[in-house]
């Protein structure tokens, strides 16, 4: 019998977390670890193992394919670009305190996309080989620029099969027409709201009359479309938190049961002020609090709740092939299923990349809608995307789950080769991940209650966290 | 019940035929119209001779495909028009003797891949047709030429195989490459994690090992597989291990059905012994749903009566039950679920069946 390598890390009372690189894991004690280093393994060692895919007999075994397989769906392929994430204008009719960067005042001019960037940009879409599209508006505010918004829905609707759209919005000034344009089946609103309103307010709106229109508006989505088409997602700032009973009780209201924890990303000047590693352990502090009222609340109530990125994790760690969330993938492929096109028409592989290069930190652009894609650079930056052969990550517990964030360290370290756990990704995945598998491994009956809801099935079954004794 | 067989009055052939029925529109190659409608009969015209039809009801055979095998007194229906339930018996023969096969095996085989070809090529565009026995795989060279002569002339049919997966080797390789793998979907029953518990099911004696080699073989080759399992009181109690080992050895597969026991051949001979009443305890079914959901497999419950299921399980109940053999019992007719209920098999014994049934 042959064993795959098992990597392996402390976990809480004292036990041992091991993991293979097809994602498999159990937990078990120091004793099996001597046995495993020293090669006197059991006959019941190597029986737990195979069954739980960590071992094969031969190669011709189930249990070697089934590990291959798992590994392989593991993987995230490269595919075919079919999403945008536009921003027609960088002009905003709110200044929230916490971007400085990636807006201009409503007034201002040199901002917007001119007829050339429209019209070389969808000259660009016809090019596509795809017949699904997926367009999401962003900016500063894009209902400022609705025309141009209805020029690109219209040019994708009449020239793929199927075209998905998403509206950016702060919700805060909607004219009739920009609410007949959210109205359509194929168009979806995606709005920011800060959790509770005090919060909201003092982040974003501040004046009241504007706070009131807002509020409105917010209500009016919800109302209007309900939570099929509109989402809403909080932006918090480690400094001014809001009780996770009442950013819980808010969602809920609004008939949001999947609610994603942003924590605010400071660039340039402000990273320095707020610096990550002063504000991570009271970030995850509040994190893990916020996830216990969660469970809580689930425990209460038939409408559950969920913390999107704790789900995703936790469907990463289970199932292979989850590969919809763009910010945590292996290899994390920069540049070709996904594009960001800024308000000039240049090109950048993620939101943060055009946020870095703002700042005038690097230029993380990879070409422009008049050129096409520099793909000289777009292979320089894909070519630490996974990681496979980082030097540090083979070494990690949770590799199989994880991936690499290229653009988030150039942006905090100006260089992507510094030590992997000394990086603010690192840190941060490092201490989710020991968080959920936590939950997973837990005993209490209300964790096994919102597990059961995250992973989406009737009831949490505890065999899945395997324990060699 | 729907028939599937049709009495016909004799007809003078000497080698399988296969036609179309249709009551009206043009004659084409392989069709046969009707031209005389009498008082429980009807006459088709097949290249000039008259076949009669023995029914009082044609209509319900208009657009048929038909099978009609020489001296025998009644045709086939092979492919039933606008159903999705149409299956070609390839073989009666079989190498296992499952505690619940409802065909149970014989030793005679006639080959009648031949007209099946036939009948292929007259389907409606993209039907699906189940190919079943018997074990369709003992005759895998006659049965892989079928599928790739099919595939070459109507690439729009799509197959949903049946077979006891104990007939593949690597020398078929290059023949499961050459299968077009986004139209077949290989449905392979698996009884139990534990070897000894799936062998004495099947009756045959390392029929767990051939097994999931052969279904590595299939994933490894790109073929789409669907997993049956039918409860027995043989195995209720290992599904949440079978549920573990099919997610951490077969990642392949593309989806698991878990399927209740249909009364017929050995399966209404053993039904005392093996029916496990799911509806007063379902949570060894439940166990298995819930742990493939968790590690991302589907499953599919089939010929489970919503009734006999936990609310929050009935998302996973299909209506499985064939269309010619599904029934519904009195106590239906008052249900508000009866439109997404799969109901019961024709031959369903009441008073041995389930211990709690009702309208919801």
């Amino acid at each position: 019998m042959k064993v795959w390598p098992l990597k392996f890390r402390e976990h809480d009372h004292g036990e041992l977390l091991f993991t293979n690189d097809a994602g498999g894991f159990f937990r078990s004690d120091q004793r099996f670890l001597d046995r495993y280093v020293d090669d006197t393994l059991t006959d019941e060692d190597f029986e737990f193992l195979r069954r739980h895919g960590h071992a094969y007999r031969d190669t011709r075994d189930a249990a070697f394919d089934g590990f291959c397989g798992r590994w392989a769906r593991r993987i995230n392929p490269v595919s075919k670009l079919n999403y945008f994430i536009l921003i027609p204008t960088l002009r905003c009719n709110l200044s929230c305190d916490y971007c400085q960067v990636s807006r201009a005042p409503e007034t201002a001019s040199g901002f917007d996309w001119n007829d050339e960037i429209l019209r070389q940009f969808l000259g660009s879409l016809s090019m596509l080989d795809t017949e699904t599209i997926k367009v999401e508006f962003q900016g500063g505010e894009p209902l400022l620029r609705l025309d141009i918004l209805e020029e690109v829905r219209e040019f994708c609707r009449n020239n793929f099969q199927q075209a998905e759209f998403v509206v950016c919005t702060n919700l805060q000034s909607v004219s009739e027409e920009a609410w007949e344009f959210l109205g359509a089946a194929d168009t979806f609103i995606s709005t920011s709201f800060d959790g509770v309103e005090e919060v909201h307010r003092s982040q974003r709106t501040k004046d009241s009359v504007v706070h009131s229109e807002f509020w409105s508006n917010l209500q009016r989505a919800f109302s209007e479309f309900g939570t099929a088409k509109a989402s809403a997602l909080p932006t918090l700032d480690v400094h001014n938190l809001p009780e996770p009973e009442s950013v819980i009780r808010s969602f809920v209201e609004l008939g949001l049961r999947s609610i994603y924890l942003r924590r605010v990303n400071y660039q340039g000047f402000a990273r320095k002020r707020y610096d990550f590693k002063d504000t991570q352990g009271a970030w995850m502090q509040f994190y893990r609090r916020f996830v216990g009222c969660l469970i809580e609340h689930n425990w209460e109530n038939d409408d559950s709740v969920e913390e999107y990125y704790l789900s995703h994790l936790l469907r990463r760690i289970f199932r292979t092939g989850i590969q919809n969330h763009v910010d945590l993938r292996n290899p994390n492929w920069l540049g070709y299923d996904y594009l960001v096109v800024d308000f000039d028409g240049k090109y950048y592989p993620t939101d943060e990349a055009r946020m870095v290069s703002r700042i005038g930190r690097m230029d993380l652009s990879i070409g422009d809608v008049d050129s096409g894609i520099d793909a000289r650079k777009r292979d320089v930056l894909n070519s630490a995307a996974s990681n496979f052969d980082d030097p540090d990550c083979i070494h990690c517990v949770f590799q199989a789950y994880c991936g690499p964030d290229v653009i988030d360290d150039l942006s905090r370290y100006g260089r992507i080769d510094i030590p992997r756990h000394e990086t603010a990704h690192c840190q941060h995945h490092t201490a989710l991940f020991d968080f959920a598998f936590e939950l997973i491994y837990s005993e209490d009956p209300k964790v096994h209650r919102s597990l059961g809801h995250w992973l989406g099935t009737p009831i949490y079954r505890t065999e899945l966290a395997a324990r060699l004794k | 019940m729907i028939p599937l067989r049709v009495a016909i009055d004799p007809f003078p052939i000497s080698e399988p035929l296969v036609i179309r029925l249709q009551n009206d529109g043009p004659s084409e190659e392989g069709t046969a119209r009707a031209f005389h409608r009498g008082q429980g009969f009807v006459e088709y015209d097949v290249c000039g001779l008259s076949l009669t039809v023995r029914t009082p009801d044609p209509d319900a055979l208009d657009g048929d495909v038909v099978m009609i095998l020489p001296g025998q007194r009644s045709l086939h229906r092979l492919i039933r028009n606008g159903s999705p339930h149409n299956t070609f018996l390839v073989t009666e023969q079989c190498d296992q003797k499952c505690v619940m096969c409802s065909q149970p095996p014989k030793a005679h085989h006639v080959d009648l891949f031949d007209p099946f070809f036939e009948a292929a090529l007259l389907a409606p565009y993209g039907t699906t047709i189940g190919i079943s026995g018997g074990e369709p795989a003992l005759h895998k060279s006659r049965l892989f030429d079928f599928l790739l002569r099919v595939q070459e002339r109507r690439p729009d049919i799509e197959f949903h195989i049946l077979t006891n997966g104990q007939h593949f080797d690597k020398n078929d390789e290059p023949v499961l490459q050459r299968l077009d793998r986004t139209r077949i979907l290989w449905g392979i029953p698996c009884y139990s994690a534990s070897p000894e518990t799936h062998d004495d099911v099947v009756a045959k004696a390392g029929a767990f090992e051939t097994l999931e080699r052969n279904i590595a073989l299939l994933g490894r080759n790109g073929h789409r597989i669907e997993l049956r399992t039918v409860v027995l009181n043989a195995n209720v109690n290992g599904l949440a291990d079978l549920s573990l080992y099919v997610t951490t050895h077969h990642p392949h597969i593309s989806f698991w059905a878990i399927m209740q026991l249909e009364s017929i051949g050995y399966g209404r001979q053993n039904w005392g012994r093996e029916f496990f009443d799911s509806s007063q305890n379902f949570n060894p079914i439940a166990a298995g749903v819930d742990i493939a959901g968790i590690r991302g497999l589907e499953t599919v419950l089939y010929n489970f009566p919503l009734c006999t299921v936990p609310e929050q399980y009935r998302r996973f109940c299909a209506n499985s039950i064939s269309d010619w053999k599904q029934k519904y019992l009195p106590t239906c007719s008052d249900c508000s679920a009866i439109n997404r209920c799969t109901g019961f098999f024709e031959w369903y014994p009441e008073k041995r069946g389930f211990s709690s049934v009702g309208a919801l």
